[in-house]
């Protein structure tokens, strides 16, 4: 990453208000709007090309770390879903995940606070574009789930209180401005931007429901989960319709499809954790993420564009695969039987494998983590308006 | 007239002329083509040689070159390949086993031509390219007569069978079928038979080519300015004919069985005093209609594969794939008590395996988008797909189950929501939705009906949820039934048996409703639903007999999987030796064929219109290419 020859700007058609300097030297040091507090000339390219999408792998850490947390768990009294592991492994194991998690995401919040600060316009071009705006969710469900898995805080701390809000705040925040768009504004209503990255904003009111459960706030939380499950609904069948036709994707966000089941899947725990047992309603929202993941593995064909070159989005497979093993471990949980617990084995196994294949992967590619064409970063695609076909 | 006389009851397609105008013809393939090239060469036809060459040479063609018949007069070609299409398209019955009738259907241009036959013949067609692969163009240029040997006699039955048009319908075009009368000893075909077909070249048809090319509310009918694969003035083999959609008719007497079964036991019509027999005397004919339908589809999957696949990607008829399976299910969910108290819950496994695997194909494939996304082929029998997640919940619940039901009522649920909404909407973009109401229509109390009885059962008692559902239903009902006026003038089709369940189930949620809430009008309300039910399935009980034994016409050949993969490109006019003005008199044939009642007037002008100045454009280059050459004998 040291030497970039190429400079983001030129292929980007972003306003310019960035001196040229970078667009000619490679080598320059001085950047006129970044300050000098950067030692390393390749900052800047970073800054411009990171963008919130890459929470993808903070989610998937956090997530994961949450996971580890809830099967190892060695003093929960349900016997079913335990391995017997030592409390100091269990400790370690959980310590070392959460470790990791927690430095990589106060990397990346680091990395894109000083892009906020220094590369507003682009940020604000994320937020403008179709894609781009649901991500600025990520974060914040990444510092919940950090929080919900932190092996040191319990939830009654208060310590956890402070934190949700801080965390909770800004999800209900970008709610207010994206839901309300969704049905008033002209140019971004639901039909003109709906594409399966949207399930996003309500995973993030799900996760803040979850936690606010665990708190012991129930109406907050129960608030949070009505705000997430009726535009969930809306969502749901506007993307079933289809009614774009063709996708409002390109083929390279294609594993954004599996946020299908996430959503359902975080549904199914945060009602959960409101209602306190696994009852019919957290197993109905179960089973049906457990349908649309057999439908979409049952699908590699959609899923072989985006496979060619590794990219970010790839990510995007880790995290559903672990929300869902965690609500078949609560499922597992309930109806304790054989195929609940090969259900859940199978799943949690998967989603292990995944984020590890994940890792491997970029550690082979960090050339590629900040390519010069992500779709996201490209303000090409049209917000398309509604046309009959 | 004509003295290769066939045997007696053979189509007499070519009666034997005298070969002297042969010379040289376009290739194209016709049987008197043929008969005249044999004759050019030397051979006289023998009867066999006839029959030989009927049989190899049409094969999967469309109905231009064989309808190029000889007949009994001196006219072997129709005068004009134009009027030729036309009369072929306009179901002119030319497989007539008399060639009298054609005589009288082509009187002038017929016998006005007569003198100039030799020359007819000597036009060039810039015909549709020769079908590949059939043995008789091979056995042309090879100067090879097909085998003549011992052809048995044959009646028309098995001739139809074997007609050769078909067979790019059947499995492996054909070969299963004639392994199979290899087998039984009729070794009728010859080598160059086989080796001269081609494997079914079908591709995939595109959802499109099913909504350009067919209309109405079951996408039945033909629009006008299309064609079709197979004969249409013939009547198909009758597996070809035989839709998937009179599984219908087993849905509609198992719902009834279901029905009378309620009645009889339920606490709240004990007054009616409904005796049990009636629901074994149900249930017992329609696991009988189950089999026997079972079975001939069977036969049709065996031997037509091909229009299987092709009722596959029909956009309404892959909802009646689950229909089988629905069937079953209610057959379970009505086994009277005297034949079986418990069934055994493997049974619902095995039931819902199917259910589940089309379930994923189809919802994954209204997910996916593409071509056959929901948006685009939303109709009201999408309702049978949905619907097999709630019916398998009732009888899993039935049984005592409780993931499983559960499972595939959340399944159904979101499903039908998402369905609900689209079909509520009526999308613009939305293709299918028949613009007047159709009984396919009822379709849309199914579900919330038997979901209300399902989460009855899965509840154990019918609490609000289920009557919320149920109250959906009711008044989806109602909706329709008042609006009974516009249910009318359209075709019977078997279909119409599918829709008559909705009803029945209605009826029976209606009766288990009664159960809890206990008054005059409930206790009402189930007699009038049951005895609409009734009367309507005995209606159309009616209705069906008389199709079927009256009219003859309960299998009517069914055009939609005949489509071709192609838009028909400008209908080539060929060349018109008479001059240009015969094409204007086709083209206001044309104008007024098929015009479906008026609904497809605008397509049928705008085709004849482009066709209008088709044919003005190609004639004319016709006229100046004609007189250049004749081509010869390839």
């Amino acid at each position: 990453m040291e030497t970039q020859k190429s400079q983001p700007e030129i292929q980007l058609a972003v306003s310019t208000d960035e001196p040229s300097a970078t667009s000619t030297t490679p080598t320059a040091h001085s950047l006129s709007t970044t300050t000098p507090v950067h030692r390393s000339l390749s900052l800047s390219p970073i800054l411009t090309r990171i963008h919130a999408g890459y929470f993808r792998i903070t989610l998937s850490l956090s997530c994961q770390a949450l996971l580890c947390k809830i099967l190892l768990q060695p003093n929960n009294h349900n016997s079913g879903i335990t391995f017997h592991v030592s409390q100091f492994l269990y400790s370690t194991i959980l310590n070392i995940l959460w470790s990791f998690a927690f430095c990589i995401l106060v990397l990346f919040s680091v990395l894109y606070a000083l892009r906020c600060f220094f590369r507003f316009n682009l940020v604000k071009k994320e937020f403008l574009h179709h894609v781009g705006v649901n991500y600025l969710f990520a974060p914040w469900i990444s510092w919940l789930l950090l929080l919900e898995s932190s092996p040191f805080v319990s939830p009654k701390h208060n310590f956890f209180i402070i934190f949700w809000w801080v965390f909770a705040l800004p999800v209900l925040i970008l709610d207010i401005k994206i839901y309300g768009q969704w049905f008033t504004k002209g140019k971004r209503i639901l039909t003109a931007v709906a594409n399966p990255t949207s399930q996003l904003s309500v995973i993030g009111n799900l996760v803040g429901s979850r936690a606010a459960a665990k708190m012991g706030w129930r109406e907050v939380s129960v608030f949070l989960f009505s705000l997430g499950i009726v535009h969930y609904l809306v969502l749901f069948v506007t993307l079933y319709q289809r009614l774009s036709g063709g996708d409002r994707i390109p083929a390279m966000l294609r594993p954004v499809f599996f946020l299908f089941f996430a959503a359902p899947s975080m549904a199914s725990l945060a009602w959960y954790s409101i209602s306190g047992s696994f009852d019919t309603g957290s197993k109905m929202l179960f089973f049906l993420s457990l349908f649309l993941f057999t439908s979409l593995i049952c699908r590699p064909g959609l899923f072989k564009k985006a496979m060619r070159k590794f990219s970010i989005a790839w990510w995007a497979y880790s995290y559903p695969i672990t929300m869902l093993a965690l609500a078949s471990t609560r499922y597992a949980q309930e109806v304790n039987g054989g195929i609940p617990h090969a259900i859940r084995l199978i799943l949690s196994a998967l989603s292990v494998l995944v984020l590890f294949a994940l890792l491997v992967f970029t550690a082979l590619n960090t050339k590629m983590l900040l390519p010069d064409d992500d779709p996201i970063l490209v303000p090409s695609l049209p917000i398309l308006s509604l046309r009959t076909e | 007239m004509s003295t290769g006389d066939s045997p007696e009851v053979l189509p007499s397609l070519m009666k034997a002329i005298s070969s002297d105008e042969v010379a040289g013809f376009d290739s194209i393939k016709e049987l008197d083509d043929v008969n005249d090239i044999f004759k050019s060469i030397g051979h006289l036809p023998s009867s066999s040689a006839i029959q030989a060459i009927e049989e190899v040479a049409v094969e999967g063609q469309n109905d231009f070159s064989v309808s190029q018949m000889m007949h009994s007069v001196s006219i072997n070609l129709p005068p004009s390949p134009v009027e030729a299409q036309l009369l072929s398209n306009k179901k002119v019955l030319f497989r007539d086993n008399y060639g009298k009738k054609l005589c009288t259907d082509i009187p002038d241009s017929a016998t006005t031509s007569q003198g100039n036959s030799a020359q007819g013949r000597m036009t060039r067609f810039y015909s549709q390219p020769m079908p590949k692969g059939s043995a008789f163009t091979e056995a042309i240029p090879c100067g090879k007569s097909p085998n003549q040997t011992d052809l048995p006699i044959r009646n028309p039955k098995i001739d139809r069978l074997k007609d050769k048009r078909f067979d790019s319908f059947k499995t492996w075009s054909g070969k299963l079928e004639r392994q199979i009368s290899n087998l039984r000893g009729n070794n009728r075909e010859s080598e160059q038979d086989s080796e001269g077909q081609k494997p079914g070249e079908f591709e995939t048809l595109p959802v499109d080519r099913y909504f350009d090319a067919l209309e109405g509310p079951e996408l039945e009918t033909l629009r006008a300015s299309e064609e079709i694969l197979l004969p249409e003035d013939k009547q198909w083999p009758f597996l070809l004919r035989y839709p998937i959609s009179s599984f219908g008719i087993c849905l509609g007497v198992s719902g009834q069985a279901i029905m009378w079964r309620t009645l009889a036991s339920s606490s709240s019509t004990k007054f009616l005093h409904v005796s049990p027999y009636i629901n074994l005397v149900l249930w017992c004919i329609s696991l009988a209609l189950m089999a026997i339908v079972t079975i001939i589809y069977s036969l049709k999957v065996i031997f037509y594969v091909e229009a299987v696949r092709r009722e596959y990607y029909h956009p309404i008829r892959v909802n009646f794939f689950f229909a089988p399976w629905i069937t079953l299910l209610f057959l379970a969910i009505g086994v009277p008590p005297s034949v079986s108290q418990n069934l055994h819950t493997s049974l619902w496994y095995i039931l819902m395996t199917p259910i589940f695997f089309l379930e994923l194909k189809i919802y994954g494939q209204w997910m996916s988008g593409g071509q056959r996304r929901l948006s685009k082929v939303a109709n009201p029998s999408n309702h049978l797909s949905v619907v097999g997640n709630f019916v398998g919940a009732l009888l899993g619940a039935s049984m005592g189950l409780k993931e499983g039901p559960i499972f595939f009522f959340a399944v159904g649920l979101a499903h039908y929501t998402v369905l609900f909404v689209t079909l509520y909407q009526r999308l613009p973009t939305n293709e299918t939705l028949p613009k007047e109401l159709h009984p396919v229509f009822f379709l849309f109390v199914a579900a919330p009906s038997v979901a209300s009885m399902a989460w009855a059962r899965i509840q154990g008692s019918f609490d609000y949820g289920s009557r919320i559902a149920y109250f959906i239903a009711l008044f989806l009902y109602f909706s329709l039934a008042v609006r009974v006026n516009f249910f009318r003038g359209f075709k019977f089709s078997l279909a119409w048996w599918a829709y008559t369940f909705p009803m029945t189930g209605a009826a029976i949620a209606t009766i288990r409703y009664s159960d809890v809430v206990t008054n005059t009008l409930t206790k009402s309300l189930t007699i009038v639903l049951c005895a609409v039910s009734t009367l309507i399935v005995s209606t159309l009980l009616v209705t069906t007999i008389i199709q079927a034994f009256v009219l003859g016409n309960l299998f009517p050949n069914d055009i939609a999987i005949a489509i071709s993969v192609r838009r028909p490109k400008s209908r080539r006019w060929y060349h018109r030796r008479a001059g240009s003005s015969d094409a204007k008199d086709i083209d206001q044939y044309l104008k007024y064929i098929d015009s479906d009642g008026g609904k497809d007037i605008e397509a049928s002008l705008t085709t004849a219109n482009s066709n209008n100045q088709e044919v003005s454009s190609v004639d004319l280059k016709d006229v100046r290419n004609n007189h250049c050459h004749n081509m010869p004998l390839p």
